[in-house]
């Protein structure tokens, strides 16, 4: 029996996604919203936008990042609820903590979603199918949500297939319906393809993954640089990133997009020491603060030119942040829609470089 | 104006002028620079606002004197792409300077030297006189344990401290920390301190020979102002206080080891090589008499290097960012080198045997 060398070669990847996650929560707890159009978001007289939406809305065509102003002017009798993370947080543990009944090894990708490597386990006779139909059962049972999965031998087509019978459904994609799957599999639906690479693909004549496969791998890469090999593994179906269970975080950023446009320089000075608390606090909460190597500023002005400054410094301090804004701002001159704080992180092997005046007050 | 001269006589000038100039400015005419023929001489300047060059020129012809700014960089571009031993001439009429050189004329579009910003330097309060080649000693030795654009803007510089003992360098990242002492004192009470940005530390060392000739640093409350040969230096000084480096020097070390500089040197030059490339963290185990260094890196290919040294003590394993420690061996003049350590968390100093003139200070990496 050569069980460790099949195990080495097929992985039994699950993607596990809730549908419609944050409306989700709120119907359950206010049944009278069943079967209504349901957006789960911001104000829209302060421009906010649709976080999550229920299936009745998305008939409407709304769709989560939309201004919430525009979701109301295609359904006028949507009801807008504002988010509770606190609630949704606390659901997203309980779902995370029925996963972890399954296996150890989960990779939380946002509150509603994780991938779940289910090789080594051997409950369900080790059928990854059936574990998947369990959580499902489970999830809908104990926290009165749905959820959909997607069973895989790699994180690529779990995650495909979870979206292919949403809502509340699974796709099994087994080693030996790779080949078909994937041939068939439209290009845009591979990570990394957005709406730039889409159509230059479309321009070149490659629509579905077998068209991709027809190209050779230096081919692939003079069109589309380091992200050629990528794609040419992926159009036959090989994705052998492992399922991490703690991601490494590289950077933390706040921002906000105010109600009434920040008219001058001034104003958004004054925005600054709020937005700054705020991820002074995220830096806080990841315990990130030995690992900063990077401030950077992030400025959206009234007409949606966005621009960035940043610089090297090792602690989010405001007088950074100042500068940063004042240089960003002089690009721009306008009055402005949105602004970012954010910090790059370093490795966390650099934390392990002691300092010299780690212990030593300098200020005598 | 107009003035003639060899193309040898200008470039050394030219280039250490336009080093100042900064790439990006953010004034038009700081991308100048300010050339003044008054008197029989030439003066060429450079200033990004924080330091300022000032070159005065031999072996040139004055026509007719007069100022002008003409852009730095393509001047300089064009002189060194000069034929070697080329006569040159430059004039200056309206807006415009013509250089012209055999068959080579160039037009460059000028901007009026009444612009041109000078930095601000008042009388300076203590003046000490000291070779070239000291001076370079107490850069060369502290100025690559600088920092670079950290928040703690104090430390983007190097510390120079006059008492009437000593004159003295230092400079820190807040990882490590090196040292220059030079047994010239100057007539102040207690101790001057002053911070010398990293921009000016730099220059300054780009102008200096090795000589034995004389450098004049005149020290201000917010300038330092160098002047060797035909150059004058000002700087401006960073407003800020520097750490007490004092505290940080160990005095409490167990552990000494000691052993040749050259090969240690070379074993960390070859263990590194497999070192993590961006954390650069080695091993280093300290047995009787024998160093052992260890990297690895996340391939997991891994280097082992044995050094012959001195040492007395218990075994003990300790990490350091392998670059802080070739960085000091690549400086010290010595044939032997000290490490002394008092545990795996606290700093190392590295002094060279027999030459107290610089130590150094490196902080570890837990393993």
């Amino acid at each position: 029996m050569c069980a460790m060398a099949a195990r080495e070669i097929v992985r039994k990847i699950v993607h596990c996604d809730c549908d419609s996650f944050y409306a989700s929560v709120e119907t359950r707890d206010d049944p009278s919203l069943r079967d209504k159009p349901l957006a789960v978001g911001g104000d829209p007289d302060k421009r906010g936008v649709v976080a999550t939406c229920s299936y009745a809305a998305r008939r409407y065509g709304i769709h989560s990042a939309m201004p919430m102003s525009q979701a109301l002017r295609l359904c006028p009798e949507l009801t807008i609820i504002r988010p509770d993370m606190a609630k949704y947080r606390s659901v997203s543990r309980k779902v995370q903590a029925i996963f972890r009944d399954y296996t150890a090894i989960v990779e939380p990708l946002s509150l509603d979603e994780a991938f779940l490597d289910v090789s080594d386990t051997s409950i369900c006779r080790g059928s990854a199918t059936l574990m998947a139909e369990e959580i499902r059962r489970r999830v809908r049972r104990e926290l009165g949500i749905t959820i959909s999965a997607g069973i895989a031998p790699n994180k690529f087509l779990a995650k495909i297939a979870s979206d292919w019978n949403k809502p509340d459904g699974q796709l099994t994609i087994t080693p030996s319906e790779i080949e078909e799957f994937v041939a068939r599999l439209p290009v845009d639906k591979l990570f990394g393809v957005g709406s730039v690479t889409a159509k230059r693909m479309r321009q070149l004549g490659l629509a579905t993954c077998s068209d991709l496969r027809c190209q050779t791998l230096s081919q692939l890469t003079q069109w589309f640089g380091k992200f050629g090999a990528t794609l040419h593994q992926l159009c036959r179906g090989i994705d052998d990133r492992p399922v991490q269970t703690s991601r490494l975080r590289k950077s933390i950023s706040v921002e906000r997009t105010y109600a009434r446009d920040l008219p001058t320089l001034e104003s958004c000075q004054e925005a600054m020491p709020g937005l700054l608390e705020s991820l002074e606090q995220r830096i806080h909460d990841a315990g990130a603060e030995r690992r900063i190597v990077q401030c950077a500023i992030k400025v959206r002005f009234s007409g949606f030119e966005t621009t960035t400054a940043g610089m090297f410094a090792g602690e989010p301090a405001p007088a950074v942040f100042a500068e940063l804004l004042q240089s960003a701002w002089q690009r721009g001159k306008r009055p402005v829609r949105l602004l970012g704080l954010g910090v790059r992180l370093a490795h966390p092997a650099v934390d392990r470089q002691l300092g010299l005046f780690d212990g030593v007050s300098e200020a005598n | 104006m107009k003035f003639t001269t060899n193309r040898e006589a200008l470039l050394r000038p030219l280039q250490l002028v336009t080093g100042v100039v900064e790439r990006r400015q953010t004034l038009p005419v700081l991308a100048n620079l300010l050339v003044v023929a008054k008197d029989g001489a030439l003066s060429l300047t450079g200033t990004d606002l924080e330091v300022e060059l000032i070159a005065v020129a031999s072996g040139v012809t004055i026509e007719q004197p007069g100022e002008a700014t003409i852009p730095a960089r393509k001047l300089a571009d064009i002189w060194r792409s000069l034929p070697e031993s080329a006569e040159v001439s430059v004039t200056v009429e309206g807006d415009r300077a013509i250089v012209r050189s055999g068959r080579s004329r160039f037009t460059l579009a000028t901007l009026p030297a009444s612009e041109f910003p000078s930095v601000e330097s008042g009388p300076g309060d203590v003046e000490i006189s000291l070779t070239a080649n000291d001076l370079h000693r107490l850069l060369d030795q502290v100025s690559f344990s600088m920092a670079q654009q950290d928040v703690r803007y104090f430390l983007n510089g190097m510390l120079l401290e006059i008492t009437s003992q000593h004159i003295r360098s230092v400079a820190t990242d807040g990882h490590r920390l090196a040292m220059c002492t030079l047994p010239h004192g100057a007539p102040v009470d207690d101790r001057l301190q002053a911070i010398v940005p990293r921009k000016g530390v730099l220059e300054l060392g780009r102008l200096l020979g090795d000589g034995e000739e004389n450098v004049n640093l005149f020290m201000g409350s917010n300038h330092l102002r160098a002047t060797s040969g035909p150059f004058t230096l000002t700087t401006k000084l960073v407003d800020g206080k520097f750490p007490d480096y004092e505290k940080v020097v160990p005095r409490e070390t167990a552990r000494t080891i000691s052993g040749d500089r050259d090969l240690l040197k070379q074993a960390f030059n070859r263990a590194s090589i497999l070192s993590n490339e961006k954390y650069r963290g080695i091993r280093l185990i300290l047995d009787k008499d024998q160093l052992t260094i260890q990297a690895n890196n996340p391939e997991q290919e891994e280097a082992e290097e044995v050094v012959a040294v001195e040492y007395a003590g218990e075994r003990m394993e300790i990490g350091f960012n392998v670059s802080y420690l070739q960085d000091v061996l690549a400086v010290l003049e010595v044939d032997e080198v000290r490490v002394s350590v008092a545990d795996a968390n606290s700093s190392a100093l590295i002094e060279g045997v027999g030459n107290d003139e610089a130590l150094y200070v490196v902080m570890p990496m837990r393993l």
